[in-house]
């Protein structure tokens, strides 16, 4: 029964408010209903015109009717603050599935009059606050729960304000259309799926010093990456060594779909992002051969960003994002 | 515990808000109240401040129970409205010490206005309105103070926009005050104020001393509709003595005649005056007055009002000795509509039982008076109305003077009275004057009240005081019915056409007389004084006193016929009609100031690419809007983006932006036209 009033809302409101990248804020969207402390308000209304009553007491009534057209009042304060807002769906900035992930929305103000107080939030996320000034535009990026790997959309995004009076809640959920990226969710596994690879990587590596990719410990020096120290040895108590590892710009090391074969596809896609993120902490050259392309071997936080996306996208609809 | 920290730019406005509720009943409240609220404050401050912790709970329990203590203390007792209101200040004030949450900041808050609304309680005046006014605007400030996440907004915008939507309250507040409908109360509640209150009682004893004739508090104030009674004319009735046990003459009838009889209410049974008399002013010749009586509260139940008065509020009755009084006593101002017809005590009879009742006398005492009494009636053939002329005469002839300051009488004072002092003010009189008249048969009483009244010439309204005080007699007359005569006004007939005001010794205090109470004043002081008297007169009568009768009245008056439905119709539209206007300009302004053409340019672009199908492509910088247009076709990007470069040269780069306008004008129609191809 609930669920399927829920689903009857939710069609309804797609309905009224389809998705759109950019929406602005009116009549059709907005949704006002008192706050608790409202209630509270009108009730010490209330009471102050029973009060007047039973004293007969003009002035204490007036008190009260001036109360309640106060709230009147406010209903309109409360309905422009949200009012004449433009919300545009910026840019996304994705995370591993079952982490979190974050959305760009860029507000625009209207040029004469100031959105104050707004908070905002996707299902599921405490709220952000933004305060627009008139003529401004301002962007937020508010933190999406990303559920599975892929696209996730985020739900309606809920715009709430209370200012002036804190009496009356003006809010909208809005569809803006745009998703969060979810990469696989990295898997350990032993065998690198770089089957071949190896041997290239030997080719590389035999003009140069041997065939491993760790060539030992030295002293700790003042600027190495602190990834390098081995900081098992460290709390052994054996002092601080930093690992040294073979000049990554020499060789590479390619990450290979075919290579796993037996497994479906998001294991494969999880192991894959767990060797993305070894090899990238080894300084690693690698690059990614997927069944849709393949990603020129490279190393950095770029590589490794463009080799997550490539994991992310395995197998989704091209989207936006 | 965190405590929640109001946010800087609201602190003041906060404190001062709650502090200025507060204040009225610090006034008036006991002296603990008055410590403990600036102390509270002064400990909320230091908190914030950071000098102090906030108080632990054990604390705060500990001073909610002396708080409760002091009000037991002080009223005896924690319900009704004093100690209630007692309890409620001090309590709020407490909240400042625990404010751990917003919510606490929100609570605080809603109940300052309830707080701030027990102030009309007390006060009810204009400028407690104003008062009230001037706070709530505080409190509303406040409360839109700890909406603003903003760390450097400042509180002078919080009391703008509080303002602003207060004023924008107001035309629908009237509305709501003017419709509403009242009702009478719903539960018996009664407000006692401090002190008794000088005016009438139901009873004198001449010869004891009387401090009445000296206060120059206002009694009631009348506004008549039409014309207003020659000075001579203004006697208002107030109660009736009829029972004298040669001391003291005090209000009573025979214990065997139903209340009904004696006092008619609308929802009281039948009796037998009523009906005759309602049938006879009907038909009744000469003057009608027609008037509206503000009375301040007397703690009595007697109203004033000219003979023969009829009230339409069913809370009235009408006494069968021409006097109105109420259903309970009146704790506050009340207003009421009086029509009197003069000439209607005829049709009054005079059953066995009243005529004994007003005949009789003690067996014994004043022999003198009643040896007196028979002589000079049968001088007069045993005719009643020449007999009080022979005494008034006598009154005016002999050397009886009119004082405030009698001597004090001892054993009968009507003797000791006429026959020794022969000084004394109009309860002598008329004591003297209805004991001579029983003595010879002729049934009499005393009727106290009101007479006189200062006329203010700025709203023509009258001004009663306490010192407009009087007794006067009246006897029966056959044919005639019940007659007033005025003794006072036959030894001292100025005290009639003046009134009082020559008579009085300066008991007006020091402020009366800044203000020209003896009428030597400064014209101008005379004129300020009546105005504001005016101004008063107004608020009591149309704010104050706008009670069912008076708003049914002023409802059939604009809208004839009143029923719910029509009322319910009157006030939805009348709330369409006003808020209207408000919500058009609280939601209208937003729209933009007037644009600039090129401004106008750029829309014009985004419809055009609205037109072709590209959605909404609103407030998007020409760049990036050229970018979206270009991606959606690829063939027109190096237009899009020309667009976009002249656009931008235009809004930039200053000069020569005629041309440039004109170029962009040139190719936005260009592309109009390929995007239709």
């Amino acid at each position: 029964m609930v669920a399927a009033l829920r689903t009857a809302y939710r069609r309804w409101l797609a309905r009224r408010m389809p998705g759109a990248r950019q929406q602005r804020l009116n009549q059709r969207r907005i949704f006002i209903l008192p706050t608790g402390y409202g209630l509270f308000f009108l009730a010490i209304a209330a009471a102050l015109f029973l009060g007047g009553i039973n004293y007969e007491n003009n002035l204490i009534m007036a008190l009260a009717f001036l109360m309640a057209s106060l709230f009147m009042i406010a209903i309109l304060h409360t309905f422009r603050n949200l009012s004449g807002l433009v919300l545009r769906a910026g840019q996304q900035s994705p995370g591993f599935a079952g982490g979190e992930g974050a959305l760009e929305i860029v507000l625009h103000a209207g040029d004469r009059h100031a959105h104050t107080g707004l908070w905002l939030h996707y299902p599921g996320v405490p709220a952000e606050e933004v305060s627009v000034a008139p003529g401004e535009e301002k962007s937020l990026w508010l933190t999406v729960r990303l559920r599975r790997r892929g696209f996730n959309a985020p739900g309606r995004l809920r715009v709430e304000s209370r200012y002036p009076l804190g009496l009356l809640r003006a809010w909208s959920v809005l569809d803006m259309a745009h998703s969060c990226l979810g990469w696989p969710r990295p898997v350990p596994s032993d065998v690198c799926p770089a089957g071949g690879g190896e041997e290239r990587s030997g080719e590389h590596r035999a003009r140069q010093r041997g065939s491993e990719d760790f060539q030992g410990l030295r002293g700790y020096q003042p600027g190495d990456s602190p990834r390098q120290v081995d900081w098992k040895a460290y709390a052994g108590g054996r002092g601080l060594f930093t690992k040294d590892f073979s000049d990554p710009q020499e060789g590479w090391l390619w990450l290979e779909w075919e290579r796993m074969s037996g497994l479906d596809t998001e294991t494969r896609l999880s192991r894959l992002a767990w060797w993305v993120l070894a090899l990238e902490q080894r300084q690693q050259r690698y690059g990614l051969r997927l069944p849709e392309g393949e990603l020129a071997p490279g190393s950095g936080a770029d590589q490794q960003r463009q080799a997550l996306d490539r994991l992310g996208r395995h197998g989704e609809p091209e989207q936006g994002g | 515990m965190r405590v929640y920290q109001v946010p800087h730019h609201t602190f003041w406005l906060l404190t001062l808000g709650t502090f200025l509720a507060a204040l009225p009943h610090l006034l008036m409240g006991p002296l603990w109240l008055r410590v403990l609220i600036p102390a509270l404050v002064v400990a909320r401050v230091l908190v914030q401040r950071g000098r102090l912790r906030m108080p632990g709970r054990l604390l705060r329990v500990l001073l909610l129970g002396a708080i409760v203590v002091g009000t037991v203390y002080t009223h005896g007792t924690i319900a009704g409205p004093e100690a209630g209101a007692c309890l409620l200040v001090a309590a709020f004030a407490l909240k400042l010490l625990e404010m751990f949450r917003l919510r606490d900041a929100y609570v605080l808050l809603v109940l300052g206005y309830f707080v701030l609304a027990t102030t009309f309680l007390f006060y009810q005046g204009p400028l407690a309105a104003f008062y009230v006014l001037l706070v709530m605007m505080l409190l509303t400030a406040a409360l839109i103070g700890i909406n603003k996440p903003e760390t450097h907004a400042r509180p002078t915008a919080h009391v703008r926009l509080a303002s602003v939507m207060l004023l924008q309250s107001l035309p629908v507040m009237l509305l709501l005050f003017v419709l509403v409908p009242r009702v009478g109360p719903l539960w018996a509640l009664e407000i006692r104020q401090e002190g008794a209150r000088t005016g009438m009682s139901d009873s004198m004893a001449p010869g004891e001393v009387s401090n009445l004739t000296q206060s120059a508090e206002l009694a009631f104030r009348v506004e008549f509709e039409g014309e207003v009674p020659p000075p001579a004319e203004r006697y208002w009735r107030g109660l009736t003595y009829s029972w004298f046990d040669g001391r003291r003459w005090s209000q009573a009838a025979p214990r065997h005649v139903p209340r009904d009889e004696l006092v008619r209410f609308a929802q009281g049974s039948a009796n037998t005056w009523y009906p005759g008399l309602s049938v006879a002013r009907e038909q009744v010749p000469g003057p009608v007055y027609r008037y509206r009586v503000v009375q301040e509260p007397s703690r009595r139940p007697w109203l004033y009002a000219l003979a023969v008065p009829f009230a339409e509020q069913r809370d009235i009755g009408l006494a069968r000795d021409f006097r109105l009084l109420r259903d309970s006593d009146l704790e506050q101002r009340y207003a009421y509509t009086v029509t009197s017809y003069p000439l209607l005590k005829p049709a009054m009879s005079l059953p066995d039982w009243e005529r004994d009742f007003n005949l009789a006398l003690p067996e014994a005492g004043n022999e003198r008076s009643r040896a007196l009494a028979e002589s000079w009636f049968a001088e007069v053939d045993g005719e009643p109305r020449h007999y009080a002329d022979r005494i008034l005469r006598w009154f005016r002839q002999e050397a009886f003077y009119y004082t405030l300051e009698p001597p004090l009488l001892r054993g009968d004072t009507v003797d000791g009275f006429l026959f020794e002092s022969r000084r004394g003010f109009c309860e002598h009189y008329a004591s003297a004057f209805a004991y001579l008249m029983r003595a010879a048969g002729v049934p009499a009483r005393i009727v106290a009240g009101y007479q006189g009244g200062e006329l203010n010439p700025v709203g023509n309204h009258l001004r009663v005081h306490q010192y407009h005080a009087h007794a006067w007699v009246e006897i029966w007359l056959e044919a005639e019915g019940w007659v007033e005569f005025d003794p006072t006004g036959a030894v001292a007939p100025e005290r009639i056409e003046q009134g009082m005001e020559p008579f009085r010794d300066g008991g007006g205090g020091a402020l009366q007389n800044l203000f020209g109470g003896r009428g030597g004043a400064h014209p101008l002081l005379a004129r300020w004084r009546n105005s504001l008297d005016y101004i008063q007169f107004s608020w009591q009568k149309w704010v104050l006193g706008y009670n069912e009768t008076a708003q049914l009245a002023f409802l059939e008056r604009w809208l004839g016929e009143v029923s719910p439905w029509r009322l319910a119709r009157v006030m939805l539209i009348g709330m369409v009609i006003l808020l209207l206007p408000v919500a058009l300009w609280v939601l209208l302004r937003q729209r933009g100031p007037a644009r600039s053409p090129l401004q106008r340019e750029y829309r014009a672009m985004g419809r055009q690419l609205r037109r072709a199908g590209l959605a909404s492509p609103e407030h998007l910088p020409p760049r990036e809007l050229a970018r979206w247009a270009g991606e959606h076709w690829p063939a027109l990007a190096g237009e899009f983006n020309r667009w976009a470069a002249f656009y931008e040269q235009a809004a930039y780069a200053g000069e020569d932006e005629q041309e440039s306008r004109q170029q962009l004008r040139r190719l936005r129609r260009r592309l109009r036209w390929r995007l239709r191809g």
